[in-house]
């Protein structure tokens, strides 16, 4: 198992704004690896200093062994020089060429011959299911065709890595997510390593095989989906990936198994003792949405909370309970629908902890 | 390393254009300036008092001002009721009105002026059916002096504004009006609440343009003011430079660019603060259109009468002019001769005003080309900085009146402290284009790289193409549009050049636009109107091109 791409220390800035500050990450071969934060986080500046669209300040960045950009050694190897596929969120399809030459640029660079070029293109063209498309002008397809075509180009060269920046964020929800599905597919198809940037959560727990949580131009955590979900490392990440509601308390007892914890309005809830318990008595505690139940009793860990508003989402119900003066949000099955205005018991199964004196700060641990 | 070597070609790049910006542009604007303040050698108001000290001069520059405002006043109103009607009614034949109502834009205002000349003047064919109809002595008008200038002036200059409202109603989001009529407004409400308001800014902008190009025009004040001694700034610069009054000229000019300066000052401010109304809506909504019902073919007929009158009669008396044996002659089909065309299209003064106009054209806009479209990419592009500084810089000629560059040229290369004397030459004139329509390049492939998103270059890159590769093939071929049109427009404006033209030209240098002028000037209208007939084709052709290609432009 080799490493695509090792970024050591990579800090970037625009003016006084670190836009990137001092970041590591190693992708593994074959690796479908996902930067993901909201906007401004750092995420596609990112991706553009491993392209060399952006020429980083400091640190060093290799790809497939070989170092593409080290401040200390001044090696900064210009973008076209890279091996390297990139789609941009806006497709950037050359409008003046037909998708057979959009998608063969980059052979014809490499010199390559016509039959070669028709070969490839036409392979390309038909993994993407746009074999008939060849002699068409951008301007004559749909979103999804462009998408299509952009990936096309990044893929035909046979890069070393795939750079790829929202390039699902402008389709509309249907066609995104037969995408996804489809990258998905042609990542597993192709070996080809995949760099992707996404604001999106959803999408980056969906496809990825490792995520890198970004904020304010620093990593917060990388690991697996799964692991990102259940058991995120700082307060946003817990925020970011899903969402959480919280409830101030005290920790009255720990067990090696359990945490009792006597919770604002009076309730005591036992619950499963997570990784750590924090060592202050005043903590914070928060629970995802689908990890309470409606009307449903768990054993010691029950809150007596009122239906204020129903939401129905199709696959899900989604309730808005008032709980002592805290909004409280529950996901539940449908077919367990609760009438609004009336009161109901809520269990309360498992949960997270963080002190609540570092309610306010993103990187404060979660247990 | 690379980098390095990346930078110098373009630093090479940047000090070439620096160096061809402040030869073209900064150095004669700097004579105009230092020129007015000095007399004798010392720093001296003198050449401003001559100015302020005779009416003669400071009526020209009264008139001016007044006879400008009045016509884009007249402009304004043609020119936002046509845009209202074509944008926001079911008024028919939409695409070829929108077409028609701007070829004034496509008529020298030179050959306008002599077309009402002799459509209205004393034996106009306008008058004399008059008078016939009438029976009456004399035409209750008279072509001559303000108010035809104003009138010509006016119906000349508003495609401005209505190229600018037209724009602004098309940007304008439909779900504004739609707001104000769920609000329970009726149509004429909105239109007056919602609707000018919003194009207000668009309005004065249209309106600040057609001022500048008012007392920038020399053709028209020319024809139909000299005559009878209505003397505007441009007509008395002009005098002035025949006698010649080298400073006096020079002083004026300095005024002309103060009220150009003061028209593009105020134009800047409402463009700052059209962008506080978002307008321009990424979708394009159907906006409401009024319904004309009944009126619908009159308004429709009101309009093609009032191109006709503005563009087909000036245009069919220049014929009219040109095939008759003498001006003024009764019309009947046995008179019409073709001795005007022979006699102008054999004298070789014509020959050389054709020839040099055809010479001169092509090389302006084929060097201004080059030049801006590098400009803009430095600019736009690979930012370099003082590119941005370089651009303002040419856009300024745009807002100058020709005559203050005649002026700069005379004084700039009259006896220049190093390089030749172009004074007496023709390439005096192939400098003063340079400088006039510097602008037209500027703006046309600033605006086409400017819709070039970074990305398209970028994914070159990715896709292994190196920046001199990425120009080939990606963003040159991309720019390609806006250049032509540039191309175009500016061998269709230099090649019936006057105003500048009319200044520094010497003889054996002519131009096409300068002969016709003087063949007007010295009483012969017949070889005139034949020499504009005989050369109108070609701009009306240039003027399709440049239309088609923007509307194929903004197709993309």
């Amino acid at each position: 198992m080799g490493v695509t791409i090792q970024v050591e220390g990579l800090t970037k800035r625009f003016g006084s704004m670190t836009a990137v500050d001092a970041i590591d990450f190693a992708m593994e071969e074959h690796e479908f690896f996902s930067l993901v934060g909201p906007s401004g986080c750092g995420k596609t500046t990112t991706l553009r200093c491993v392209a060399g669209l952006e020429t980083a300040d400091e640190g060093r960045i290799s790809i497939k062994g070989t170092t593409v950009y080290a401040s200390a050694e001044q090696v900064d190897v210009p973008t076209h020089e890279r091996a390297i596929g990139m789609v941009f969120q806006n497709y950037a399809v050359w409008p003046h060429m037909s998708v057979f030459h959009n998608v063969a640029y980059p052979l014809k660079l490499k010199r390559a011959s016509r039959g070669d070029q028709e070969r490839r293109v036409g392979h390309v063209l038909q993994m993407l299911g746009m074999e008939l498309l060849g002699e068409r002008k951008p301007s004559q397809l749909s979103g999804g065709q462009q998408q299509r075509v952009a990936l096309g180009r990044a893929l035909v060269g046979e890069p070393d890595v795939l750079l790829l920046d929202e390039p699902l964020s402008n389709l509309d929800a249907k066609l995104r997510e037969h995408m996804r599905v489809e990258l998905k597919r042609i990542q597993r198809d192709t070996g080809i390593p995949i760099l992707y940037v996404t604001h999106d959560q959803l999408e980056a727990l969906a496809m990825s095989d490792r995520i890198a949580v970004m904020s304010d131009g620093r990593i917060h955590q990388v690991a697996s989906p799964v692991e990102i979900y259940e058991r995120p490392a700082t307060k946003f990440v817990l925020d970011f990936i899903g969402s959480v509601n919280y409830l101030p308390g005290e920790v009255q007892s720990a067990t090696g198994d359990t945490v009792t914890l006597r919770v604002a309005g009076g309730a005591t809830l036992t619950l499963p003792r997570p990784g750590f318990v924090p060592e202050a008595r005043e903590v914070l505690l928060a629970v995802r949405p689908e990890d309470m139940v409606l009307g449903q009793s768990v054993t010691g860990s029950d809150l007596q909370a009122k239906v204020e508003l129903r939401s129905f989402l199709g696959n899900l119900c989604e309730y808005r309970l008032s709980y002592q003066g805290h909004e409280l949000r529950v996901q539940t099955e449908k077919d367990e629908l609760v009438p609004e205005g009336s009161d109901v018991v809520v269990g309360v199964r498992r949960g997270y902890l963080l002190e609540s004196t570092a309610s306010q700060d993103p990187l404060a641990r979660v247990s | 390393m690379t980098a390095l070597r990346r930078l110098d070609s373009r630093l090479v790049f940047f000090v070439l254009i620096a160096a061809f910006v402040l030869v073209i542009v900064v150095y004669p604007l700097v004579q105009v300036l230092l020129r007015s303040l000095l007399v004798d050698g010392n720093w001296s108001l003198r050449n401003y008092e001559s100015v302020f000290g005779r009416p003669r001069n400071y009526f020209a520059l009264w008139n001016s001002v007044w006879v400008s405002l009045a016509a884009t006043a007249l402009a304004t109103v043609i020119g936002t009721l046509a845009a209202f009607v074509v944008q926001r009614t079911d008024v028919p034949f939409k695409t070829v009105l929108r077409f028609v109502l701007i070829l004034p834009f496509a008529i020298p205002p030179l050959f306008a002026a002599m077309g009402w000349v002799q459509l209205a003047g004393p034996v106009g064919l306008l008058t004399q059916a008059w008078k016939s109809l009438t029976g009456a002595a004399t035409a209750p008008w008279t072509i001559y002096g303000a108010g035809g200038i104003i009138f010509v002036l006016g119906i000349t200059k508003y495609p401005f504004v209505f190229i600018t409202v037209a724009g602004a109603l098309q940007r304008m989001d439909a779900s504004l009006e739609e707001a104000a009529r769920t609000a329970g407004a009726g149509t004429g409400r909105i239109m007056r609440d919602i609707t000018l308001p919003l194009v207000r800014p668009a309005i004065l902008g249209g309106a600040l343009l057609a001022f500048v190009s008012c007392i920038d025009n020399f053709g028209i004040p020319a024809v139909l003011g000299l005559r009878v001694q209505f003397q505007v700034l441009t007509t008395r610069i002009y005098e002035a430079l025949t006698i010649p009054d080298l400073p006096l000229a020079t002083a004026m000019s300095m005024l002309l660019v103060v009220l150009a300066g003061v028209a593009v000052w105020l134009l800047g401010k409402f463009e700052g603060r059209s962008g506080e109304h978002a307008i321009i809506g990424g979708k394009s909504i159907r906006p409401h259109i009024i319904k004309l019902r009944a009126a619908r073919p009159w308004v429709a007929l009101a309009l093609f009468a009032l191109t006709i009158l503005i563009v087909v009669l000036p245009v069919f008396a220049l014929l009219v002019t040109a095939i008759q044996p003498y001006y003024g002659a009764p019309l009947n089909l046995e008179t019409i001769t073709t001795r005007n065309f022979e006699a102008v299209l054999n004298s070789s003064a014509a020959q050389r005003g054709i020839r040099n106009s055809l010479t001169l054209a092509p090389i302006a806009a084929t060097i201004l080309v080059i030049v801006t479209a590098l400009l803009a990419y430095l600019n736009v592009k690979a930012k370099v900085r003082g590119a941005k500084l370089l651009d303002g810089i040419g856009m300024m000629p745009f807002a100058l009146p020709g005559s203050v560059i005649g002026v700069g040229m005379i004084l700039a290369w009259s006896n220049p402290p190093i390089g030749p004397t172009l004074y007496g030459t023709l390439w005096i004139l192939l400098v003063a284009y340079l400088m006039r329509y510097m602008a037209y390049g500027l703006r046309s492939c600033r605006a086409s790289l400017m819709q070039i998103h970074d990305s398209l270059e970028e994914a070159a890159s990715t896709s292994g193409a190196s920046r001199l590769r990425t120009m080939r093939d990606i963003t040159l071929p991309l720019m390609r549009p806006g250049m032509i049109a540039a191309w175009v427009l500016i061998f269709m404006s230099a090649y019936h050049e006057l105003t500048v033209s009319a200044l520094i030209w010497s003889a054996r240098n002519e131009t096409v636009g300068v002969w016709i002028f003087v063949m007007q000037d010295s009483g012969f209208p017949g070889r005139a109107s034949a020499l504009a007939i005989a050369i109108l084709p070609i701009i009306l052709v240039m003027f399709m091109i440049t239309q088609w290609l923007s509307a194929d432009r903004s197709a993309i």
